[in-house]
């Protein structure tokens, strides 16, 4: 099986042929050592399609990781709606957003037609590299597309984070009216990426962990605009949000699966062991994964670390071996290599068929 | 309760609950009543802050509610602060904090000022995305005694270091205390670029504050005791 077949076959409940845990990263996926070995550096890869392809690629072709996502950075949703963007020409450095532009729907750039929201900033890069890589990689590595959703877009990059988190308890209306009015914009991008050729959509909402807000915010707001945005697009979805999502007796778990994605991804934050528990009495084989801590382990520790991680986090559970979100970029290749061939000898046969 | 005692825990509810009208109105029924401010400040606002601190860490409270529970806290101090007597309150330990440059992440920095703020400390907020030679510079004209760093994201760490550095060429460490904090920080980055102290969350940034504050006063001592040794 090559790693499309075998994502493909999990994620579309075919768990009787897949023969090894798959292991991919969840959210961004690029190296200094991509950037170097494919002359694809930032900021030039986030602004040029043939860049972005070969960046994009370039974990895979080093490592043997099992996923080919775009785009590179967190704040491309934001950018199209009219958040002023630093990409720090000539530095190698995340792309910040230099202010917060709007406080309501009213003054962010939305368009009346959401189809004409894909056509900003660098989405269209994004839809481009989509069709480089699907013309190189169909049908052998998945191509994914991310979707940085509206709590998280919004929250952290458009509207003042601290007067958007006081919304939530003085202006609900607010978080509700966003949310309703970016989601047809923000499924327009699914599907043009869908269009485009990207085998998986996975949507990110980090803002939305019990690292910031309650579960009754998560009942009252993600859960019910979130389920909402991810069937606006056709299958497989999946669902990623970082922190922590269990704790105590309080968990989101529940609500994330209950979204309709056909599979959610957790961070180190998040007990693998609780998770699996919870999805196990929710909605028995659920595919969930996750979780080495990408900084400490895969970038920070010695190979036997990273090895010895790689073999419990198989015995907590997980149906994918991966990283608790991006792959940092100052990884060593060495590293995501070690992670990635301890993901396939322990990961093989896959948990269900032990 | 005594009619004293039936103010502050108006004040101290008036936190907890986040209800900003209710903590001025309390407060100014504590001027009214001829309450200390101070008193007012430290056994109503204060406390009712260290409660909403516990909550968010127990998981009670999340940042929605503690953020609109400093709005009431810092609407119940615009009036009571003015009318502090300076000479009955011990000058407060200066403290500067700031997102460091590049980064605009600010309510975790937010909650660490409330915190410092309702433990006493004069907080000078230089807000997000503060340049190197600004935290220095305030520092030393403000004559703070600690400058606090707060980043959420991994390549703006090297923006602390920067500071450290400054510090280190001015020739200011030992004199100007440092704590980090953030979702990328790690008593290990503190180690690195020899940061002073590093705190996991708010409540803890309280404590080592004062402990940092602490360290320079008996250096201090010690070094006045030296002088006077030397010149008897």
């Amino acid at each position: 099986m090559n790693p499309y077949e075998r994502l493909m076959a999990l994620l579309e409940g075919r768990k009787g042929d897949v023969d090894r845990l798959p292991v991919w990263c969840p959210a961004r996926t690029c190296t200094l050592d991509g950037m170097k070995m494919f002359d694809a550096y930032w900021p030039a890869a986030h602004k040029d399609p043939e860049k972005m392809a070969r960046l994009a690629a370039s974990v895979y072709e080093l490592t043997g990781n099992e996923n080919i996502s775009v785009p590179f950075d967190m704040t491309m949703e934001a950018e199209a709606l009219g958040a002023p963007c630093e990409y720090f020409e000539g530095k190698i450095k995340w792309i910040s957003v230099k202010k917060f532009i709007a406080t309501d729907v009213y003054d962010m750039d939305i368009p009346e037609d959401p189809s004409e929201f894909v056509e900003r900033g660098r989405i269209p890069v994004c839809i481009e590299a989509i069709k480089i890589l699907k013309r190189k990689y169909g049908g052998k590595v998945p191509v994914m597309g991310i979707v940085n959703c509206p709590l998280t877009s919004v929250g952290s990059y458009v509207i003042d984070s601290v007067e958007f988190h006081k919304f939530m308890i003085k202006d609900p209306e607010r978080i509700h009216r966003i949310y309703k009015t970016l989601n047809p914009c923000f499924a327009a991008q699914a599907n043009a990426f869908r269009e485009a050729g990207a085998d998986v959509i996975v949507y990110t909402e980090e803002a939305a962990s019990l690292d910031n807000i309650s579960p009754k915010h998560f009942e009252e707001f993600v859960k019910p605009h979130l389920t909402e945005l991810i069937n606006m697009t056709k299958p497989p979805r999946v669902l990623h949000i970082c922190g922590t999502l269990v704790s105590g007796k309080l968990e989101v778990v529940s609500s994330m699966i209950d979204s309709g994605a056909e599979a959610i991804t957790i961070e180190e934050k998040t007990s693998m062991t609780e998770a699996r528990r919870i999805a196990d009495e929710h909605k028995p084989g659920y595919v969930i994964g996750g979780n080495i801590n990408a900084y400490n382990v895969i970038q920070g520790s010695s190979i036997e670390v990273i090895r010895d991680r790689v073999k419990k986090v198989v015995e907590e559970g997980t149906d994918m071996v991966m990283p608790g979100c991006d792959y940092w970029i100052e990884t060593p290749t060495e590293h995501i290599k070690a992670f990635v061939s301890a993901a396939v000898e322990y990961g093989t046969p896959p948990r269900w068929k032990k | 309760m005594s009619e004293k005692e039936k103010i502050f825990e108006r004040l101290i509810q008036a936190v907890i609950q986040g209800e900003t009208e209710e903590a001025e109105k309390a407060a100014q029924d504590a001027i009214n009543a001829g309450l200390e401010p101070f008193k007012a400040i430290t056994e109503g606002l204060a406390k009712g802050m260290e409660v909403v601190g516990d909550k968010f860490e127990k998981k009670e409270y999340f940042l929605p509610e503690v953020l609109i529970s400093a709005d009431a806290m810092y609407a119940g101090l615009n009036i009571l602060l003015p009318l502090l007597k300076t000479e009955t309150v011990e000058k407060k330990e200066k403290v500067v904090i700031g997102v460091v440059e590049g980064d605009i992440h600010d309510i975790g920095k937010n909650i660490v000022k409330a915190m410092l703020t309702a433990a006493g400390y004069e907080v000078i907020d230089l807000g997000r995305d503060v340049p190197t030679q600004k935290f220095v510079e305030t520092a030393t004209g403000e004559q703070a005694r600690v400058i606090a760093m707060s980043t959420l994201m991994t390549p703006t760490l090297m923006s602390m270091k920067s500071v450290e550095e400054e510090l280190e060429k001015k020739g200011l460490k030992g004199e100007v205390k440092t704590i980090i904090g953030g979702g990328t920080v790690t008593e290990d980055w503190k180690s690195s670029i020899g940061s002073d102290a590093y705190g996991k969350d708010a409540m803890e940034a309280v404590g080592k504050v004062k402990m940092l504050v602490d360290q320079i006063k008996a250096a201090v001592e010690l070094a006045k005791k030296k002088r006077e040794d030397i010149s008897r």
